[in-house]
């Protein structure tokens, strides 16, 4: 609600600071390379996602200057949002944020800085899941899996990222809606957790369409459901949690844009532009497509409202789980 | 530093950490929801580090280890605080400034060459240093 | 496609003039990335990315592929000259690479090390072709029981690290354990031994704690000498320059040995080249005839662990081109490059793409010789970087360390560490503790834990799981024989002294 008001202020002064000084501060461009903040290392989720995303501004002519990527891994985070807001009033910084920036600051304490002592910018994808078992598991469905686990309450075996991961609130709601029970096996790497599925050792996961695109193709994985709101163009026969049966929220995974603290009004109305723009262009589409994500954009004012509500539904989740919170 | 018996006061270092990790194991938890917690691993080996150094403790008191010959670690010591002061230098005046002291000083101080060899030295990798690493590799110099 | 006519299509397009040249260019990128301590493969491919997308997608893979074997290279030329490890996997080489170097057969110990790659480097390649889906298949029945029971044999080898003092070892791996456990906990969030630093919340690299204790630590205990100058002793003639036949004839095994371990380690998702290097180290040693050599430089001490760390490489490629799982971290960037690319790697990857999978086969064999070919005859050439006098050497050795570290983090509070760690390591070298059991601990804690803590998950709290299932069950044996090894040494000298 602020931010509205803040921003139809900035646009006014804006406005008027054109009016006054066409010279100065008309409207800003970036003057050299931009610094791209990622949280994981080269070849991580965000690092994938800021490579394609400076591919499409280049091609698209959407920039004046090149975008570089920075990896600042560390902390779930905690790193390069740090990094960022030690970067106060840069103009050429920008930072690509995912859930775990949201989370972290909740279950960490030295994860200081929340995305709302940054600058939001925008809310660019959704990247939604799939409930995935081996092809050979005896699950044709995903009440088929719930009932087995509600026979053996504790023996099924699910993979997954850590505690606070989207696989794990899935698991959390699921658990809690249907009163079944299974245990939870953290793994730090994708492939790790592919490894374990497709090796027999856990019998279920929640993993990225993208990432079992191939695996299904093979043959060797099977998606029971998918976690979406509206069934995905890749999987037209797969019920969705609703359909299901299962009435718990699509918990997305986000992923979106935010910049330094302090910087000046047109700066951020700047790079909402940009950002704007990019999500309609066509090889941003296609980008979408290919990588199975939802075009879940929102604009800087959109995006603190979701963080809001977001933080404080995950604050309710966790503390069912049983997750220690220190904020 | 004259010390009578490294392996005493090694162990006893030792046995000190083993304490506070033990310590500090405890206070996590020991099982979490869904399998072992964070204090489980840490517990463990801070009480076999415990142990051991006990053990070491023990058995340099009970033996008589050569002694430790000490003379020369003045000189490490001194390079070491030459080495935290250019670590902090770098933050103020960047590296090639705090490195080029640090070299003169090495140079001149502990292998006593004459002055104008530890400049030349200092600068020479100084620059050496500043031109194939961010200039030729693009690779940033704290 | 079989393999005959596989390899022979993938010669074709390897040997093309544009593939051979993008081979050049990124075995010899890699071999200079290896050499500097810090900056690694991952990075340095991850920069190279936007420019690939200029290239065909089969030359790009071929330049990132000899990158990443390059590197392997690459890295031993520092850890043996300057006792400064250029790669993480090259630590082992740094323990009779550099002994070798002091007593003067630093060409020797180059030589081996590249001829050691070569051989291992040649047979990852052939054991990627030859055995790769079905391997892939029986890497995945590992899970976190046999990866713990892994990585506790890798830790039994402290026993055979031990040198004089075996609680001296014992103590330093546990200080390595902990090492591994600063950080936060993936499975609880809970943060450990951090002090509150928020720079610590990933942990300390591994590279920060082995350029300090390793070449800081080296450096601070020849300050204490009296100036006499001169440098570390120049190989003289050319016996000292290159290997020379008895050298080879006894790394007949550490040849195997390397390959071998290393490949099959590296096919394992998750087990890097540094476990590789350390397992092939240990086994050299047990079944040496002059076990009391290692560590003073014994050729095959450089050999094994050099060849495991490149053969590696191909054993990591295999869960990537196979069912399109990282195994590591150079794999995970290789395949966000293809799925830039847009291709997507998994298990119907080779079937699909035959040109692009025997294409890069081939160019691996052809990069591997490129390297030996690189490497050989600039050997003389590297050893003669040790005629600087230890005024200047020490100094560079500082600077390369302390660029090499900045490098890799871009933050100054990793540069305090090495510092810190250079002091601690000097202090090791004085009190007569192994540096090797400290660098293990901190290599294998962090995974061992994580391992035996998704094993219990697994087993929902019960120990037993890790002796029901046979793979894990015959490691844990195998760790328990070695670490009985010292026992049995004991009691032969006791029985050979009452025979006297």
């Amino acid at each position: 609600m602020k931010m509205r008001i803040v921003f139809a202020g900035a646009a006014a002064l804006a406005a008027l600071g054109g009016l006054h000084s066409p010279a100065q501060g008309q409207g800003f461009k970036p003057t050299r390379t931009v610094e791209a903040v990622v949280h994981t290392g080269p070849g991580g989720g965000s690092d994938v996602l800021a490579r394609a995303v400076a591919l499409v501004l280049e091609k698209e002519k959407l920039l004046p200057v090149r975008m570089q990527v920075v990896n600042k891994p560390g902390g779930g985070g905690a790193v390069a949002a740090a990094y960022l807001a030690e970067k106060k009033g840069d103009p050429n910084t920008i930072g690509f944020f995912t859930g775990v920036w949201l989370t972290g600051p909740l279950t960490s304490a030295e994860a200081k800085v929340t995305l709302r002592d940054l600058t939001p910018i925008a809310r660019l994808v959704l990247e939604p899941a799939v409930i995935a078992v081996k092809a050979d598991a005896p699950y044709k469905s995903l009440p088929d899996f719930i009932a087995a686990a509600k026979k053996s309450p504790g023996q099924l075996r699910q993979s997954g990222g850590s505690v606070t991961s989207r696989d794990n609130i899935v698991r959390q709601l699921l658990q809690k809606s249907t009163g079944a029970q299974w245990a939870y096996i953290s793994f730090p790497g994708g492939g790790e957790r592919i490894a374990a599925l497709l090796g027999g050792h856990v019998n279920m996961m929640v993993i990225e369409p993208a990432e079992a695109g191939e695996h299904i193709r093979a043959g060797s994985m099977r998606v029971l459901a998918q976690v979406t709101d509206k069934r995905l163009p890749g999987f037209p026969n797969v019920p969705t949690l609703k359909e299901a049966g299962f009435d718990i929220p699509a918990v997305p995974q986000v992923r979106g844009v935010v910049a330094p603290p302090g910087i000046p009004k047109e700066n951020v109305a700047y790079w909402e532009d940009v950002f704007h723009k990019l999500t309609q262009t066509a090889s941003w589409k296609k980008f979408l497509a290919d990588n199975q994500f939802e075009d879940g954009y929102q604009n800087a004012a959109e995006l603190t409202k979701f963080y809001d509500e977001f933080t404080g539904r995950m604050r309710g989740i966790l503390q069912e789980a049983g997750v220690k919170l220190v904020r | 530093m004259r010390v009578r018996n490294a392996d005493l006061w090694s162990g006893l270092a030792l046995a000190v950490l083993a304490a506070y990790i033990v310590v500090q194991a405890s206070g996590w938890d020991y099982t979490g929801p869904d399998g072992p917690g964070a204090g489980f691993f840490p517990l463990w080996y801070g009480i076999a580090m415990l142990v051991l150094s006990a053990a070491l403790v023990a058995s340099s008191l009970l033996r008589q280890p050569e002694a430790v010959d000490w003379r020369g670690a003045g000189r490490a010591a001194a390079v070491s605080a030459a080495l935290a002061v250019a670590v902090a230098l770098f933050k103020l005046v960047g590296f090639a400034i705090g490195f080029a002291a640090l070299a003169f000083f090495i140079v001149s101080v502990m292998y006593r060459r004459p002055w104008p060899l530890a400049a030349a030295v200092a600068v020479g990798l100084a620059g050496g240093f500043y031109l194939v690493f961010p200039l030729l590799l693009g690779v940033n110099l704290p | 496609m079989d393999i005959l006519s596989g390899l022979l299509h993938g010669f074709a397009v390897a040997l093309e003039p544009a593939n051979l040249f993008w081979c050049f260019v990124g075995v010899v990128l890699g071999t200079v990335v290896g050499v500097m301590p810090g900056l690694g493969p991952p990075a340095t491919i991850a920069m190279l990315l936007p420019l690939t997308f200029l290239m065909n997608p089969a030359g790009a893979m071929i330049m990132l592929a000899g990158i990443y074997y390059g590197a392997k290279y690459g890295g031993s030329t520092t850890s043996i000259l300057l006792n400064v490890p250029g790669e993480s996997a090259s630590v082992v080489t740094c323990l009779d690479g550099y002994a070798m170097a002091r007593k003067g057969r630093a060409g020797a110990a180059l030589g081996i090390a590249a001829i050691a790659s070569f051989i291992a480097g040649t047979v990852g390649v052939v054991g990627l072709m030859l055995v790769a889906p079905p391997l892939a298949k029986v890497a995945l029945a590992f899970s976190a029981p046999e990866y713990f029971s892994l990585m506790a044999l890798g830790l039994a080898m402290v026993v055979l690290l031990a040198g004089r003092s075996m609680l001296k070892a014992l103590l330093a791996m546990l200080v390595g354990l902990w090492i591994s456990g600063i950080g936060t906990d993936p499975f609880s969030t809970t943060s450990r031994f951090t002090f509150g630093r928020l720079e610590l919340l990933s942990g300390i690299d591994f590279v920060v704690v082995a350029i300090g204790v390793f070449a800081l630590g080296e450096v601070l205990a020849c300050m204490e000498g009296r100036a006499e100058g001169g440098a570390l002793p120049v190989p003289k003639g050319l016996r000292n320059l290159l290997p020379t036949l008895q050298d080879l004839k006894d790394c007949r095994f550490a040849f195997l040995n390397g390959s071998v371990l290393g490949f099959l380690i590296g096919v394992l998702p998750g087990a890097g080249s540094t476990i590789a290097s350390f397992i092939s180290y240990g086994v050299e040693k047990a079944v040496s005839r002059r076990p009391h050599e290692f560590g003073k430089g014994a050729v095959e001490g450089v050999a094994a662990p050099e060849g495991a760390n490149n053969s590696e490489t191909g054993g990591a490629l295999v869960p990537l081109l196979t069912l399109g799982i990282p195994g590591s971290g150079t794999t995970a960037v290789l395949l966000a490059a293809l799925v830039l690319w847009g291709f997507r790697p998994g298990p119907l990857f080779i079937s699909e793409n035959p040109s692009l999978f025997w294409g890069l086969v081939a160019s691996m064999y052809i990069g591997n010789v490129m390297l030996l070919v690189l490497n050989l005859p600039l050997v003389p050439l590297f050893a003669q970087v040790l005629r600087t006098p230890d005024y200047v050497l020490y100094p560079l050795i500082i600077g390369i360390s302390i660029v090499g570290v900045y490098s890799a983090s871009g933050s100054l509070f990793d540069v305090s560490l090495v510092v810190a760690f250079g002091v601690l390591g000097y202090l090791m070298r004085r009190l007569d503790y192994p540096a090797a059991p400290l660098i293990l601990g901190l290599v294998l804690g962090g995974g061992m834990e994580r391992a035996l803590r998704q094993s219990l998950m697994m087993s929902q709290g019960d120990l037993a799981i890790l002796v029901t299932r046979p793979i894990c069950a015959a490691m844990l044996a195998l760790a328990v024989l070695i670490l009985l090894v010292p026992l049995f040494n004991k009691l032969n000298a006791w029985r050979l002294q009452a025979l006297e």
